[in-house]
């Protein structure tokens, strides 16, 4: 009887272990499942598909064009089907880029054109991707003077849609533009600078591809030099509460606060004389994963997911790397996600991220990636988020294998309650009419742009709703 | 998108070693074997120099392929890894141009290659995988 007894016991925790192992074998499958993907590799018509980076948008565009040369690029900028859509590396989650007409790639106009080691300054071509101008600048002793956390994107991408990096003092990459050349709808090229055209310069820095086809720009670098940056873990309370601190004593600061954890990762950026401590092996991507198979097996028992990692973080040693600036400030990210971000008044970025994480943790289980919070000051071109307003962001990440619509329509509210511009090339839902309303130059812009562009030929259809009220 | 070993010191706490251990078990499968440090540098050095020998190739790759299939930080299988290559060889090249077209897992969509012709991904996967 008592072996029967242990015999049916074992069979009942044997079969209770095959049901959990089973189930979540179930839930990981489930979560590693390839999301839809278009219908097909080529339309009707044989055009074949282009996609974005996160595959949030695509396309079958009539023409692909990559011009050697802004003759070429005027040319075909006079011929060719509209809509007519710059692309650098495809790396905005918004649909600025598709069409179903011209799809104009700049990788075959990259690289430095000439440089002054005197000012550090260096024109460059703007399809030049970030991952290779800093070497090219470190080769002539310059670099940016910010940087995004992606490398991948190229310089015109990158600035048309006010990409930035972190620091209370620093501010976005397009607010070191000198002069930039633009490539019209009508076949002009257009000197842009605070002297030349000055109301070009100011509209069509932060442009979207939408006022013409940026080719050169003239970029204020600084110096080549070495910073430190560590990294390190503490409770996501005590981050909040020195955020503004931590801000005024480190050169470039940012963190990434971990939904279910408590914990986030602080990084700091000082400038250093130091000996070179390489960066080592990439182990974000290790760690993002782990908090992902914490999510996949123990995501439906939120008091262990977050006892589970909470232990894991605790005592954590801290990271430090010495190098140029170039090598640090951005990463690889092998994992795609989809993306929000807003850039809200400094003094309430605080308040939101935590209103934020609050929602996540209620209402969205599902969420592993952390949110990243950052800084950034000033400018004045006319369209950036940035406009008159030193501000703080907040961004919001899924897996690219995760549906974000849910999680993104409870987060937007949040953040434009708080005040926030959305990020050009991340996700949101506003509109000409929202848009206006927070840019105080909004009109001036539009102007512009009509001017420009009266016949709407770089307007695809997201970007009619973004600049024209319905 | 962090930064710091989280979580790769977990293995030594004990509220985590069930968990790791159980999800390790689920992963096991998906593991290839790993090679030797000194053998993985040696690839990474090699995948660094290689280029394909038609100019144009050449500029597609360099401009697209390079940041991450020369990168050993980036997770992608390496220009010239034929070990690593050959998994994903066995798929056919027809599924293998379709993931470089759609995106699949860290592969984004058209490689970053938007002038690239389906005749270039056959011709660039060709070159690296080999």
């Amino acid at each position: 009887m008592t072996v029967t007894r242990r015999a049916a016991i074992g069979i009942g925790v044997g079969a209770a272990a095959t049901a959990l192992v089973g189930t979540e074998l179930g839930r990981e499958w489930w979560f590693d499942r390839e999301p839809a993907s278009p219908p097909q590799l080529r339309d009707s018509q044989g055009k074949l598909l282009w996609r974005n980076w996160s595959g949030s948008a695509s396309s079958y565009p009539a023409v692909r064009a990559a011009p050697g040369s802004e003759d070429e690029l005027v040319d075909l900028l006079r011929k060719t089907a509209a809509p007519i859509r710059p692309v650098g590396a495809g790396h905005s989650f918004t649909s600025l880029v598709p069409t179903d007409g011209t799809l104009v790639s700049l990788d075959q106009m990259s690289g430095i054109l000439n440089h002054d080691p005197s000012g550090n300054i260096a024109t460059v071509w703007a399809g030049t991707r970030l991952g290779d101008l800093g070497p090219a600048l470190a080769a002539i002793g310059q670099e940016m003077l910010s940087l995004p956390d992606i490398n991948k994107q190229s310089l015109g991408g990158a600035l048309g849609t006010a990409t930035h990096g972190t620091g209370a003092q620093y501010q976005a990459l397009h607010a070191s533009i000198r002069s930039f050349r633009l490539a019209t709808a009508g076949g002009d090229i257009l000197e842009c600078s605070a002297r030349q055209n000055p109301e070009v310069f100011s509209a069509a820095r932060v442009g979207l591809g939408a006022f013409g086809v940026i080719t050169q720009v003239t970029l204020q670098n600084a110096s080549l030099h070495r910073v430190r940056k560590r990294t390190f873990l503490q409770s996501t309370e005590k981050t909040a509460a020195e955020w503004v601190s931590l801000c005024a004593a480190h050169r470039k600061v940012e963190f990434f606060a971990l939904p279910f954890t408590g914990h986030s990762a602080v990084i700091t950026t000082d400038p250093t004389d130091a000996e070179v401590i390489p960066r080592g092996p990439d182990l974000d991507t290790e760690s993002l994963m782990s908090l992902k198979r914490l999510r996949d097996l123990f995501g439906w028992i939120p008091p262990l997911r977050r006892r589970l990692a909470q232990s894991a973080l605790t005592d954590v040693p801290e990271e430090l790397a010495i190098d140029e600036s170039w090598k640090l400030l951005s990463n690889e990210r092998p994992v795609r996600f989809n993306e929000m971000e807003f850039h809200l008044p400094r003094e309430t970025q605080m308040a939101a991220m935590l209103e934020v994480l609050a929602a996540i943790e209620a209402d969205h289980s599902d969420v592993f990636f952390p949110l990243e919070l950052r800084s950034i000051a000033k400018d004045d071109a006319w369209l950036s988020p940035f406009y008159d307003r030193d501000s703080g962001s907040i961004a919001v990440h899924a897996y690219y294998k995760d549906d974000y619509t849910r999680l993104f329509a409870q987060v937007e509210p949040i953040l434009r309650r708080h005040g926030g511009r959305p990020h050009w090339g991340k996700l949101h839902s506003l509109k000409a009419r929202d848009l206006e309303a927070l840019y105080p130059r909004w009109r001036d812009a539009m102007n512009v742009r009509q001017s420009l562009d009266s016949q709407g030929r770089f307007l695809n259809p997201y970007l009619r709703e973004l600049f024209i009220h319905a | 998108m962090m930064r710091a070993s989280i979580l790769v010191s977990t293995a030594t706490r004990g509220w985590l070693v069930g968990g790791i251990v159980f999800s390790g078990m689920l992963c096991a499968c998906h593991r290839d074997s790993a090679p030797s440090p000194a053998e993985a540098a040696r690839t990474a050095v090699r995948a660094a120099t290689l280029r394909p020998a038609d100019e144009r190739l050449a500029a597609l790759y360099d401009h697209s392929c390079r940041a991450c299939h020369a990168n050993a930080q980036a997770s992608a299988p390496l220009t010239g890894d034929r070990a690593a290559w050959l998994s994903r060889l066995k798929k056919g090249n027809p599924e293998l141009v379709q993931h470089v077209l759609t995106g699949f897992n860290g592969m984004p969509p058209g490689g970053q290659c938007f002038t690239c012709t389906t005749a270039d991904f056959d011709a660039l996967i060709a070159f690296m995988s080999n």
